[in-house]
């Protein structure tokens, strides 16, 4: 390194060091003393491959805090949504927590992604930091009393999607494909098989990252199965569909999870090419075409366009809208205990004991939701059926 | 001569502080001092957690950034899967303390034996890889340790959740937030002065031998092969030990970090830095990461989108300035230091300056003949006469 | 049977690398540099054929203007970004590649957002022998790459343009001293490496319609490993690196309980090689001389 760049670089590290040291200051009386409206934080992936469930979740969010707003708010009191990137990294969720956290984060929505949120209901643990996920569907997400999920968890969704299966596939071989380095995909997987009726066999098959463009093995394997269960995100299922096409038996029926939401409307997929059944478990259906879940379908294609919609947007909107009611309740039950500048952890004791004592929520994504002692969602999973078989 | 008039006057103390090569031990200088403010400002519980996380992440860095700056600047093996070395560290090291601290606790013992058990298997998987790189030359070289870098990672992704955890991550135990950084830095100044010390000994001397020219430093009887593995060797344990101290400092590993745009982001560090100089590794790797977390921070929401925007445009720009042939006499020119020296020195004749050999701050990269031999070794006194036809015209 | 169709997928796949690969070592061939950007050449490629399959509805017309569209990319980033650094250390260029391929990426993710499209550019009818059948993209991938790898092959050897690239590949200096103007074959170098990046991007898209910003980095890296497994900078060398790497990359993920590992296998096999043959299968051996 010359002398001059030398220097030139030492005096950025100096000047780095100082902004360093000066920050360093540490406030007693918490970061949310300065607030002048309620602080929620979120984490998820807004660049990189899974850009596209983060930047679905962060548009939705936002939306949902501009129609609270415009509409006062609690009693006039604000909310304000700050989302950091993790690009669906886990060793970035130590430093966007601790930035969501020092810049006044009251209540959270997590991560919008299961691997970081493992590692953010630790951090959210330490601090009590109320967090209700849209979409980290993990198990053990909610391992500590003070997280919560409005997806479904992965195990009880394999469990109820095995029911499915069941009763109607009994002493035949279904086919599975599902994505070997996805903790959702897996775990949905697993719980599926562990509850499927021993007397149906399974032809398994899975991909990855790196051979996520070519399905043809895959698809050879399970050409001639009558059901395909596809615990994947609807990109890869949209591909595996196309290249299956003339190829995969027409009598199959695609059958997926909440994942498999979004696929018709995925920009540039012609979804009645696809000859199969199409079908998923979910909590919301895209093609709804009244009540809460059409009208968010409206209003988001309005403003953020089709392509980008999906159940993590939905969900990620219910979250706000659920944390929103619970306090509002809480306020009208008590006006003092709700104010702007309230911490973190005051804030988190009145939402678990709204959660824990029979909190019912009703949103985009379900009826009289509500949650268990485990921190785990009840509402009703539907099978929707995309597209008939022709 | 100055020197000596100094020290007859003042004493010994003097003396000895003046014998010792100050701009040898000036990168231990700064860190040490700069550790004692953070640490005290951290125990003093007067440091924000997103501080001690950034200055864990900086430390991280600059021990994978020294430990490649060996392989990569002094020995001259280009390697693109340092990543790789740093995932065998991080999950073998993260296991033993996962097991280690049902037993021992989570506390200093655990953390030292898994810093141990990282840096030997990570060492191990250097002189395996570094056994090709005796074969290999250049880009071959560097695409076998890419190689390495994604198998290792694949092996970790794909390991059953009992060994390793595959996709959902291995679960590792976490040490005191507050005082993780400080344990980091110390070893940054352990592999500092182990790296250190290596480059400027005799096999120091060897290594850059063998990088600018293998052929002739065999012919001097240089042990290409042994020099080349204790390198590898030395490179993969420290990075195995960066992969310690990261595996202690998230709860959950992930594989699917240590690939290849993490090994390039090493070598970026490195190579900005400028190739065989450890300060400027060091430099390169506090910028960087600084950077990186800023641009992941500030920009929220919408604007997120332009982290990589920015940051790519930052490294093209800073690369074409500083490596710009075209730039060369824009650089002399206008850089600080320059100025400041031309103001300085504009009266001395620029035939008569020497570089003084003692002040080679590091090894020199490439020794040029004629240089060496225009090196006046004559005592000042009877230095005033002009050499003539020292400097050989050069002929490019 | 079963092994017939696995091969026949693996073939087309492996086209698709030896395209890519064509590039990279044609760049790294004549440029000495490993070109880290090519990969997302190819992203841009695929983005321009989406963009203009929606004006025109015609994937010829788009094809050929994403080929005009990538030449002139490659152009512009070896004109701002590599030139100025020629003379300087390989690596210094290195860098700049993985800041240009940042930089693409970036740029793709705000122009198209983060969401993957799916861009239909048509279906080729298959056509069956015998009882297997081979896919239309398959024939047209696997035609494409051996009629590029031919038509380069006889661009080196019998045109004068050819014979200064490898004057430039052999020895930069000597070549300049010759009367060869080392820049403009660099440039042409580009334009080559950047339209077979573009016509890549056409046959990936007719093996799987779907892009997004990450729509070329793995294949780039596995194109360049299929380079290096040929001998980098040789053309045939090139061609065989990318038909072995898909064909084992199809058995590989045949065999569902080593499919995971994929990956793994393939750069084991690219060691084991390399071991074997320092230089790849077809790569020069240069002695070095003191």
């Amino acid at each position: 390194m010359k002398k001059g760049k030398k220097l030139v670089s030492l005096i950025c590290v100096l000047a780095m060091l100082v902004t360093l040291l000066a920050a360093c200051h540490k406030s007693d009386a918490g970061y949310a003393a300065q607030n002048t409206e309620f602080v929620i934080g979120m984490s998820g992936p807004l660049t990189g491959g899974a850009a596209i469930y983060g930047t679905a979740a962060q548009n939705s969010a936002q939306m949902a805090v501009d129609e609270i707003n415009a509409a006062g708010g609690i009693d006039g009191m604000k909310f304000k949504l700050v989302t950091v990137d993790d690009k669906h990294d886990a060793s970035n969720i130590a430093t966007n927590y601790a930035t969501l956290y020092e810049g006044g984060m009251q209540v959270s929505l997590g991560t919008v992604t299961s691997a970081p949120g493992l590692e953010f209901k630790t951090y959210a643990h330490d601090d009590n930091v109320f967090f209700l996920t849209p979409s980290a569907s993990n198990n053990d997400i909610t391992e500590f009393e003070n997280g919560y999920q409005m997806c479904f968890a992965d195990g009880n969704q394999g469990a109820v999607a095995a029911d499915y299966v069941n009763g109607a596939y009994a002493g035949q071989t279904i086919g599975i494909f599902y994505k070997s380095d996805d903790s959702y995909s897996i775990g949905i997987y697993e719980q599926f098989t562990a509850n499927l009726d021993p007397s149906i066999q399974t032809v398994v098959t899975s991909f990855n990252d790196a051979t996520a463009k070519d399905f043809s093995v895959q698809i050879d394997t399970l050409k001639t199965c009558p059901l395909i269960f596809m615990p994947i995100y609807y990109e890869p299922a949209s591909l595996f569909m196309t290249q299956g096409v003339g190829i995969i038996s027409q009598d199959a029926v695609y059958y997926g999870c909440d994942g498999l939401d979004g696929i018709d409307s995925t920009e540039g997929f012609d979804i009645n090419a696809i000859p199969q059944e199409i079908s998923m478990l979910s909590h919301f259906n895209s093609k709804a075409t009244d009540g809460p879940a059409a009208e968010f379908v409206a209003k988001y294609v309005e403003k953020y366009g089709a392509d980008t919609l999906n159940q993590f947007g939905a969900s990620a909107y219910d979250c706000i809208y659920a944390i929103y009611s619970a306090m509002q309740e809480a306020y009208q039950a008590d006006q003092k205990s709700i104010y702007v500048t309230m911490s973190a952890s005051d804030l988190c004791d009145i939402l678990k004991d709204k959660f824990q004592n029979g909190f019912q929520f009703s949103g985009v994504t379900g009826d009289s939701i509500t949650w268990d002692a485990n921190g785990f969602v009840n509402k009703s999973a539907t099978k929707y059926i995309i597209k008939e078989a022709q | 001569m100055k020197e000596e008039r100094i020290s007859q006057k003042t004493g010994g103390f003097l003396r000895a502080a003046k014998k010792v090569r100050w701009k040898h031990y000036v990168n231990y200088i700064v860190i040490a001092v700069l550790l004692i403010v953070f640490s005290t400002s951290s125990l003093t519980g007067g440091m924000r957690s997103s501080s001690q996380y950034l200055l864990e992440k900086i430390a991280i860095s600059m021990i994978l950034a020294v430990s490649l700056s060996m392989l990569v600047g002094f020995l001259g093996e280009l390697s693109l899967g340092h990543a790789g070395f740093m995932c065998v560290g991080a999950y073998l090291g993260g296991k033993t303390a996962a097991i280690l601290s049902a037993s021992l606790g989570n506390g200093f013992l655990t953390f030292l034996i898994a810093l141990l058990a990282g840096g030997i298997s990570a060492a191990i998987c250097g002189i395996i890889v570094g056994l090709p790189a005796l074969r290999l030359k250049g880009d071959y070289l560097a695409i076998v340790t890419l190689a390495f870098g994604e198998i290792a990672k694949s092996i970790f992704m794909n390991s059953s959740n009992e060994t390793f955890g595959g996709a959902l991550g291995l679960e590792t135990p976490r040490y005191d937030r507050k005082s993780l950084f400080i344990l980091a830095f110390l070893l940054v100044l352990l592999t500092l002065a182990v790296i250190q010390n290596m480059i400027r000994s005799r096999h120091g001397r060897a290594i850059t031998a063998i990088r600018d020219s293998e052929i002739a430093a065999r012919a001097t009887g240089i042990n290409v092969t042994r020099y080349k593995l204790i390198v590898f060797a030395m490179s993969a344990f420290f990075a195995g030990i960066a992969g310690v101290l990261y595996s202690y400092s998230n709860q959950t590993l992930q594989s699917s970090k240590f690939g290849f745009n993490y090994s390039i982001e090493i070598l970026v560090m490195v190579v900005l830095g400028g190739m065989g100089s450890i300060n400027g590794s060091l430099i390169a790797a506090t910028l960087i990461t600084y950077l990186n977390v800023k641009l992941a921070t500030i920009l929220t929401g919408n604007l997120a989108i332009l982290q990589n925007l920015i940051y790519a445009t930052v490294l093209i720009l800073i690369v074409i300035f500083s490596n710009a042939p075209a730039l060369s006499g824009f650089r002399e020119k206008y850089a600080p230091m320059n100025l400041w020296r031309r103001k300085r020195t504009a009266k001395v004749d620029p035939a008569l300056r020497r570089d003084d050999a003692k002040s080679w701050s590091r090894i020199p990269t490439k020794i040029k003949m004629d240089e060496l031999l225009s090196i006046d070794t004559r005592p000042e006194e009877h230095r005033a006469v002009r050499l003539e036809g020292d400097k050989p015209e050069r002929r490019d | 049977m079963e092994l017939i169709t696995t091969l026949i997928n693996g073939l087309s796949l492996g086209g698709i690398y030896a395209m890519i690969a064509l590039g990279y070592t044609m760049v790294y061939g004549i440029a000495k540099m490993l070109n880290f950007a090519h990969g997302d050449i190819i992203m841009v490629g695929g983005y321009t054929i989406l963009v203009f399959l929606n004006l025109t509805g015609s994937p010829i017309l788009a094809t050929c203007f994403a080929i005009a569209f990538c030449v002139m990319l490659g152009v512009l980033v070896e004109k701002l970004a590599y030139k100025p650094l020629r003379g300087s250390s390989p690596l210094a260029v290195l860098i700049t590649a993985i800041g240009v391929s940042y930089l693409l990426q970036s740029l793709a993710q705000i122009l198209f957002g983060s969401a993957s499209k799916m861009v239909n550019v048509g279906y080729l009818d298959s056509l069956s022998f015998g009882g297997i059948t081979v896919q239309g993209y398959t024939v047209f991938t696997l035609a494409c790459s051996i009629v590029v790898m031919i038509c380069l092959t006889l661009f080196i050897k019998c045109t004068r343009l050819g014979k200064a690239m490898l004057a430039v590949s052999e020895d930069r200096g000597a070549a300049q001293l010759m009367g060869v103007n080392v820049n403009r074959i660099i440039t042409i170098t580009f334009v080559i490496g950047s339209a077979l990046a573009a016509l890549a991007g056409l046959c990936t898209l007719m093996k799987a319609p779907t892009i997004s910003s990450t729509f070329g980095s793995m294949p780039g890296i596995k194109a360049f490993t299929a380079a290096v497994i040929g001998g980098i900078g040789s053309i045939p060398g090139a061609m065989l690196g990318g038909i072995l790497l898909g064909v084992v990359e199809s058995i590989c993920n045949r065999v569902s309980s080593i499919a995971p590992y994929t990956d793994a296998i393939e750069f084991g096999i690219l060691i084991v090689i390399l071991l074997i043959r320092p230089t790849g299968f077809l790569g020069k051996k240069r002695r070095e001389k003191v």
